[in-house]
């Protein structure tokens, strides 16, 4: 595998539970770097993980990772990979330190040398006082440091996050996103599930987006959240321009009683003006704005509503 | 695996636990070494005293001593086996062991070895002791009773070994599907002394068609009974052999039990990974 092969390769992987279809013909191409799986809850992103990691399988199509089909030899590549689930996952009569070595045994790693990475990895999340502690006695945001210390502890070459941030104070979601960015600098490449959209926007290089199962975007970040926006809002009735705009082949969303334009061309603010006068409206409020991943999500489920 | 096997067997014991995690199974281990101190103790006095072959006759060896310490095992094997595999489920662990190069038979096979560690030592560790006390006491010698009784030391680790396989198979049932360590603990016990009524009451005080066969629900009979047959010893008090079944009835029953724990428990798993 070349360092430009995606990491994560999926076709037509689709995975029903019953009626339920969880998720539908995904086809996926995911680079190294930090990716953000986002969506809803019950877009599909924990199946998606699930599914990577080999616990669950597809209904159809197939997934690869790092090349190998899951299918093909599901433990040998979760010696590869680490997994934070989102629920609990602790055993509340364990210090931090036994239970991540425990983690770090689990994956073949020596007694001995499991014991040394524990450390290291619990010093890495900031918990390296409070190490012997039991976990029972540990706050919210000390367990979820404690669940990603036990996914990274084996030195895995790709982390599955699944809602790291999940039920964290600001503070706390500040220093989880803090860590998962640091992790770029290890070479660990990262997926981590999220539907807190500001999460992601600061921290991934590309994203995935699930809408109802649904892939609605896989690629860069800048490409997600690039795309000038331009909004006008008009005295009077907002119609006879929208018309016109949409004739001259742009497309309008009314949010309010502002527009909200995008596939202007190269010439946006011509365009626009000639609109203008065809549709004898007044400019109230005019502005340009970059689109972000919340607005390309909702027009997603928009255009999946009909 | 063999990290499962050290964190089940420390988990049992209660090692690197708060000290209440640690009580009850120390308080049934040392009631296990008390019973061999007592039981050497009493040879040793009754090597002294006229009428020796009386006292000998008294003291549960090997084989009487698994009746002797029966109840004390029951609770331990009770104990132990929702100790292995109730927390993993309740606090979300399998999460942890099945993201990690673990199949689902990896995890079964080596939570039945720590079970296996446990009440094989719990077994065996006191019966030892105890081989090795008589020994020191014999009036032969040390050597020639160790020479003379080499039998043991395969008989008393096969009687264990199918006390272990009735007790490992039903303990795991219960505490598979059982979301609470005491109610599993208490479904096992109550399943087992619970059956066995139930056999009483068809050897006993019923002559209806079938009764007979009935008898072979008392689970907790057929580990004596092959024990005995083991030891080469008479089961007259056995419910199996009251009903006029074989030792290979009882064998049956156990292989056919483990049989069936095996595929549900694993069936479970399987569901839950």
């Amino acid at each position: 595998m070349s360092g430009s092969d995606p990491i994560i390769r999926s076709k037509s992987l689709s995975k029903s539970y019953g009626k339920v279809r969880a998720l539908r013909e995904v086809d996926l191409d995911i680079p190294s770097g930090v990716t953000g799986l986002i969506g809803a809850n019950g877009a599909g992103k924990t199946t998606l993980l699930r599914i990577l990691l080999g616990l669950i399988r597809p209904t159809a199509g197939q997934a690869e990772v790092f090349g190998i089909p899951v299918s093909e030899n599901p433990a040998g590549l979760r010696a590869r990979i680490g997994y934070m689930p989102e629920n609990k996952c602790l055993p509340p009569d364990q210090t931090a330190a036994d239970f991540v070595t425990y983690a770090a045994e689990l994956a073949g790693i020596p007694s001995v040398d499991a014991r040394r990475r524990a450390s290291e990895t619990l010093f890495l999340v900031g918990l390296e006082e409070e190490r012997f502690r039991f976990l029972g006695d540990y706050s919210t945001g000390m367990q979820q440091r404690v669940k990603l210390a036990q996914s990274i502890v084996h030195d895995p070459e790709l982390v599955l996050l699944d809602e790291p941030a999940s039920g964290l104070d600001p503070s706390g979601r500040e220093g989880m996103l803090r860590l998962i960015s640091r992790f770029r600098d290890y070479g660990i490449n990262v997926l981590f599930s999220s539907h807190i959209l500001d999460d992601i926007e600061r921290t991934c290089d590309w994203v995935v987006m699930l809408n109802e199962g649904r892939l609605v975007h896989s690629e860069p970040l800048s490409n997600a959240v690039a795309g000038n926006r331009i909004y006008v809002e008009v005295f009077g009735d907002p119609q006879p321009l929208i018309h016109e705009l949409s004739d001259r082949g742009v497309t309008t969303g009314l949010d309010g009683s502002v527009i909200n334009l995008s596939g202007l061309g190269d010439d946006p603010f011509r365009l626009l003006q000639d609109a203008l006068v065809r549709s004898g409206s007044s400019v109230r409020k005019m502005g340009t704005g970059l689109s972000r991943l919340e607005d390309v999500l909702e027009s997603a489920a928009r255009s999946d509503r009909g | 695996m063999s990290a499962i096997i050290k964190e089940g067997f420390r988990r049992v014991l209660g090692f690197r636990r708060k000290a209440r995690f640690k009580v009850f199974p120390w308080f049934l281990v040392a009631l296990a070494l008390a019973s061999v101190v007592i039981l050497v103790s009493i040879a040793w006095v009754g090597s002294g005293l006229d009428g020796n072959e009386t006292v000998d006759d008294l003291i549960p060896r090997y084989a009487g001593y698994f009746d002797f310490i029966s109840v004390v095992a029951l609770l331990f094997a009770a104990y132990a086996g929702p100790q292995l595999l109730v927390p993993d489920r309740v606090h979300g662990v399998l999460n942890v062991y099945f993201s990690r190069p673990l199949t689902v038979t990896d995890y079964l096979v080596a939570k039945v070895a720590a079970y296996a560690t446990v009440i094989y030592s719990f077994w065996l560790v006191p019966q030892i002791l105890l081989h090795l006390g008589f020994a020191a006491l014999s009036p032969d010698g040390f050597f020639v009773y160790m020479r003379e009784t080499t039998d043991v030391l395969w008989k008393v680790p096969l009687a264990a070994t199918v006390y272990f396989g009735l007790q490992a198979a039903l303990i795991f049932l219960a505490a598979s599907f059982i979301d609470r360590i005491g109610a599993a603990s208490s479904a096992f016990l109550a399943g087992l002394l619970g059956l066995n009524l139930v056999a009483v009451f068809f050897n006993e005080a019923t002559t209806a068609p079938g009764a007979r066969w009935a008898t072979l629900v008392a689970l907790e009979q057929h580990p004596r009974y092959i024990r005995d047959w083991i030891f080469g010893r008479s089961s007259e008090v056995v419910i199996p052999a009251q009903a006029g079944f074989g030792p290979e009835a009882s064998l049956a029953v156990i292989i056919g039990v483990v049989a069936v724990s095996v595929g549900l428990v694993w069936r479970r798993y399987r569901r839950l990974a």
